[in-house]
């Protein structure tokens, strides 16, 4: 069973979606996070223990090596390609209860901004370390973030931006979710954002790499 | 230090530069000139003369060691045939992926230089170059991986490069194509230099980084940039692994975002070369005050004192709605450490 989730792990960190998959060349019609998590189902391993050990263990390997400069933004979306492929072999047991999430977390970039990489990098980030990512897309209205918290009842939520020019509907929508919400924690994140401005803007973390909001909500859950 | 337009010897420029007893600055400032024309973003994109005269009016405020043309990284994929959003007062938006397979790229046909709005940004070089003559002039476009990432969405292209390796290049080779027109035609319309604009390139390794994005660059470079002519390589990226590659592509300037300290920067990079960089544009330039503007761009200019190479700049582009006493407290910041540098 260790060596099963532990191949699964290792597809999500090197990128390995399904046997027929191209990337990585070294593992050229080896099967993939699809076909590997198929069998652990069918073997009768649990489905929290696919998602602990084989995805969550495999994404944080793939934040910590972003982190430290050992992969890059290609490398990383083919780990959360692999891991959402996964992913979807596991969402009946969500659906059931038999799986739980750590928490549900809200995403999006901000108002004028469709530039979604960063956003998608976070989302998946967190997704593959067991939370429910509610994914609201591009070019979002405060009062859309405001909605979504409201429905979700979520208590966390990031915003995203690329842009300078975009950046600065940041402080609207931080604005607009603290005033029409209560106990919301507000991660931002994109190239052009940082600390000074995250303190500016009054919101709550701000993180540099997908990993750190990561390690941020899981701390908050633990 | 510039005398007339049509005489600049760019490399004659950039010695003066290196050899200046003071420092120089050139921020990424197009958009604020719109404080003084009281126009919009969406003229200064769609219209060549309402650019130039924002151009123009900054040029003549500021002791700017060049002017820049407005960045705009959706004028060449429009051209190509991507629908924006357009709205008053922000930078154009790419709508939708135009390109979703290898197919469409076999069959993606590159444009005419001047399809679409690159000719009204050929029509405001073509004015600022004639008008502007106290100092150089650049363009402004974008790098040809930037491209290929708007025409493919940006995720899905930096997939594509570890799935599809021949494919990527045919894309990103199509870009380049067009792109090394436009920067020809913006020579030919007497501007002094490009800016070419890559900050997709940061999301790459250094190994990628050469691979995809330098080796179009230093053709594009070596298809213009002569005495007269000079590229600077924009990057905002995390751009610390990659200086080495950047400096490979010839660009005779190198321009860094604030998402790194330019102190690393200065010491990788070739002494030959200039580097820009790189105030933070919005949470400093636009969005603090001109006390905290001032001390960051002293602070700045003490730590980057002992390199004769280094041009005082915005990390990007300065934002539509940059109040002008912040502008004007960047330039006094400059001022104020070059009077004392004098005595």
């Amino acid at each position: 069973m260790e060596t099963l989730l532990g191949k699964i792990a290792y597809c999500v960190e090197f990128g390995k979606i399904n046997k027929k998959a191209p990337y990585p060349p070294d593992m050229k019609d080896q099967d993939g996070a699809d076909e590997l998590t198929k069998q652990a189902l069918d073997q009768g391993i649990n489905a929290d223990m696919i998602l602990k050990n084989g995805l969550v263990t495999g994404m944080e390997k793939v934040g910590i090596k972003f982190r430290e400069n050992k992969v890059f933004v290609p490398q990383v979306l083919m780990s959360a390609k692999a891991m959402s492929t996964a992913m979807a072999h596991l969402k009946p047991f969500f659906q059931s209860g038999e799986v739980k999430h750590r928490g549900i977390f809200i995403i999006g970039t901000v108002t004028g901004d469709l530039h979604d990489i960063g956003k998608n990098l976070v989302a998946m980030m967190i997704e593959g370390n067991g939370w429910e990512v509610i994914d609201l897309g591009t070019d979002v209205k405060p009062e859309k973030f405001v909605e979504a918290i409201k429905k979700h009842s979520a208590n966390y939520v990031g915003l995203s931006a690329l842009l300078t020019t975009t950046m600065i509907n940041m402080e609207k929508t931080v604005k607009e979710i603290k005033s029409n919400t209560s106990g919301i924690n507000i991660l931002i994140g994109g190239a052009p954002v940082n600390d000074e401005f995250r303190i500016q803007i009054g919101a709550d973390f701000y993180s540099p790499d997908p990993q750190g909001a990561v390690e941020y909500l899981n701390k908050h859950v633990a | 230090m510039f005398k007339s337009k049509k005489f600049i010897d760019i490399k004659n420029w950039i010695n003066g530069i290196v050899r200046s007893e003071i420092k120089n600055a050139m921020p990424v400032l197009t958009y604020p000139g719109l404080n003084f024309t009281g126009e919009k973003v969406s003229d200064i994109v769609t219209r060549g003369e309402a650019q130039y005269n924002c151009i123009k009016i900054l040029a003549e405020r500021y002791p700017s060691a060049a002017s820049l043309m407005a960045m705009d990284l959706s004028v060449e994929a429009e051209a190509f045939g991507s629908r924006i959003y357009l709205r008053d007062n922000e930078v154009p938006l790419i709508k939708s992926r135009l390109i979703h397979d290898s197919l469409m790229i076999q069959n993606l046909k590159i444009p005419k230089v001047g399809t679409a709005r690159t000719f009204e940004f050929l029509k405001a070089a073509k004015l600022a170059a004639k008008n502007i003559n106290n100092k150089p002039v650049f363009g402004n476009m974008i790098g040809p991986f930037s491209l290929a990432g708007r025409l493919f969405d940006i995720s899905e292209m930096l997939v594509f490069t570890l799935v599809d390796i021949e494919n990527s290049h045919k894309l990103i080779s199509k870009c380049s194509e067009f792109l090394k027109e436009y920067a020809l035609m913006y020579k030919e319309c007497g501007v002094d230099g490009i800016m070419i604009a890559e900050p997709a390139a940061g999301l790459l390794s250094a190994d990628m980084c050469e691979e995809y994005s330098s080796t179009y660059i230093r053709d594009i470079v070596d298809y213009v940039q002569d005495d007269r002519f000079m590229v600077i390589l924009h990057n905002c990226g995390n751009t610390i692994e990659l200086v080495e590659s950047m400096a490979s592509t010839g660009a005779l300037a190198l321009h860094f975002g604030n998402a790194i300290d330019i102190m690393e920067i200065l010491n990788k990079a070739p002494t030959d070369r200039l580097i820009f960089g790189n105030i933070d544009p919005v949470s400093i330039i636009k969005n603090s005050d001109s006390h905290k503007i001032k001390s960051t761009v002293r602070n700045l200019l003490e730590k980057a004192a002992g390199y004769r190479n280094f041009v005082l700049s915005s990390g990007c582009d300065i934002p539509y709605g940059t109040p002008e006493e912040n502008i004007d407290a960047f330039f006094e910041a400059l001022e104020e450490y070059n009077k004392e540098l004098k005595i």
